[in-house]
């Protein structure tokens, strides 16, 4: 049993109080973890209860995706084949699992209503459900990248290393995302509209269907797009193509600054989150 | 370890959120209406929905809160719970609580029986293995057998019932708050439920149950405490139930 034996809640207020108290939260959470990963796994379940191939559905669509776009988009640009299914397919996937993270982010506490008005449960569990789902749904597409990669002679063993790093400053910089969505979402209901909307355009702006050299004369479109340094990190190494230190500096400096940021507002929203449900 | 609640000076307020309060147009609209000085609480009500409670609540104490709707005896529970926070004032509970105020707690419609009683372990805190060491017993109390494999969402409210108290129970609390859906369920579930609250309480625990009805209270509790509009009353005997709630009657002679 790790339920909490003692509970002491007061009335105390200000920003250090609360900064502390955000702070328990998040260290209650890693307590916690294992209670976030079961749910994880059981709305994975719960998606695909009754079905044949339960989860791997996921990577079935997804798979079927990669090639659908794969082959229209390479002749649409008179782009070799071999090389182009490859940089789609690893586009698809880790651009999907960022927006995954982010959009159902807006669920993350709306959905927990019931949980969080009747149990000392830490908020942040909630946090880690939402990115850990979409961690698991990363798991299935995990075919689809080695069987590319594999297919198309990409695989490259020593890549895998920067591949990771790659792979963690994105759900690093998703949780943020994810998390200050939460908040937002549950305070205000157009916020799952707006954030919806943005990914949907981001998808469009950031080369996951189209190879960067066509907007070479284009620089800012890619330099001022976080999405576009979120995924080279992690498909530049998987293609064995070089990824420039300013992208580390980027994501680096986007994650410090989105978590300090976000962490600040669920501080002062903590004990209010409850209330806007 | 001594199981205890202690409330000092509980004051609770928080802000309700009407339609306007949750349109983000709304919001942004009063911003530039007001030249950037946006209200604080505009469109938001503030609601004390408790002020001032003490409570001192021991082992072996059964505490019955009365009070009409929207007296502030949800509001307790969910304070005590860890759900809210005070505004000012203290809680401090020494035990493990349980919180059965709501059915619908950790229960997924869509999912089975079997899931949701897993599911509503974990979150109680046990482990996957703690969970399926005491499935058994469970079932065995839920009384629904092949149901179990059934989605809950088929469940009749008082099976719904049936599962979630026997889950929320299973767990070992030292604190059982409850509301009062408990008078859910046939006859032979609330003997069987009876049988159970009581012994839980006999393992040295405290049990708070907000109810309207009389008869519950004198079944269940060994004190009471009466609430109105976020005021408490102190906390008596049960055999002074009536007392308390004569009360009543010039309050509601007023608004009357």
């Amino acid at each position: 049993m790790q339920t909490a034996t003692h509970m002491l809640r007061t009335g105390r207020r200000g920003g250090m109080f609360q900064l502390q108290m955000a702070l328990r939260d998040l260290r209650n959470s890693f307590g916690r973890i294992g209670l976030a990963w079961s749910l994880a796994w059981h709305d994975i379940g719960a998606r695909y209860r009754g079905s044949i191939l339960g989860p791997f559905w996921i990577t079935l669509s997804m798979g079927l995706m990669v090639l659908g776009i794969g082959f229209v988009y390479a002749n649409l640009f008179h782009i070799d084949v071999n090389t182009f299914l490859p940089y789609v397919a690893l586009g698809i996937v880790f651009f999907g699992v960022m927006t995954g993270t982010i959009n159902e982010g807006c669920d993350t506490f709306v959905q927990a209503a019931g949980m969080l008005s009747q149990t000392s449960l830490p908020m942040f569990t909630f946090v880690w459900r939402t990115v850990f789902r979409n961690m698991i749904n990363l798991g299935h597409h995990l075919v689809i990248v080695v069987g590319v990669l594999a297919f198309y002679g990409y695989w490259r063993t020593a890549n895998i290393p920067l591949a990771l790093v790659g792979v963690v400053l994105m759900i690093l910089n998703a949780s943020w995302a994810s998390l200050l969505a939460g908040i937002a979402s549950a305070r205000f209901r157009d916020i799952p509209q707006i954030v919806i909307s943005v990914m949907q355009f981001a998808i469009f702006f950031t080369p996951v269907f189209w190879p960067t050299d066509r907007f070479s004369s284009h620089r800012a479109v890619l330099d001022f797009n976080p999405f576009y340094h979120l995924l080279q990190a992690v498909r530049g190494p998987l293609l064995s193509q070089p990824v420039g230190a300013h992208t580390y500096v980027v994501l680096v400096s986007m994650a410090l600054i989105g978590w300090t940021v976000t962490f600040a507002i669920f501080a002062r929203t903590r004990r209010r989150i409850v209330h806007y449900l | 370890m001594t199981v205890s609640i202690t409330c000092t000076d509980l004051t609770l307020r928080f802000p309700v959120y009407g339609v306007d309060a949750k349109s983000l147009k709304k919001a942004l609209a009063r911003v530039v209406a007001v030249g950037g000085a946006l209200g604080r609480h505009a469109g938001v009500t503030d609601v004390t929905a408790l002020q001032g409670v003490n409570l001192q609540l021991q082992a072996g104490d059964r505490l019955g809160l009365i009070g009409h709707n929207g007296s502030g005896k949800t509001t307790l529970l969910r304070a005590l719970s860890g759900a809210y926070e005070p505004d000012e004032g203290t809680i401090d509970v020494h035990g493990r609580i349980a919180a059965l105020l709501d059915l619908g707690l950790g229960i997924d419609p869509t999912a089975t029986g079997l899931e949701n009683i897993r599911l509503r372990g974990r979150i109680a805190g046990l482990t996957s293995k703690e969970v399926e060491d005491k499935m058994e017993e469970i079932t065995t109390f839920t009384g629904l057998g092949p149901f179990l494999a059934m989605p809950v969402k088929t469940y009749s409210a008082g099976m719904q019932a049936r599962l979630a108290f026997a889950a929320a129970t299973a767990v070992e609390a030292d604190v059982l708050l409850m509301d009062e859906w408990i008078a859910v369920g046939d006859a032979e579930f609330q003997k069987l439920a009876h049988k159970r609250l009581l012994k839980l309480v006999e393992r040295a625990g405290i049990l708070v149950l907000a109810t309207h009805e009389a008869p519950l209270l004198r079944l269940y509790c060994n004190k009471v405490m009466r609430l109105d509009g976020g005021v408490a009353s102190e906390v008596v005997d049960i055999r002074k139930l009536d007392e308390l709630l004569a009360r009543d009657a010039p309050a509601v002679a007023q608004i009357a």
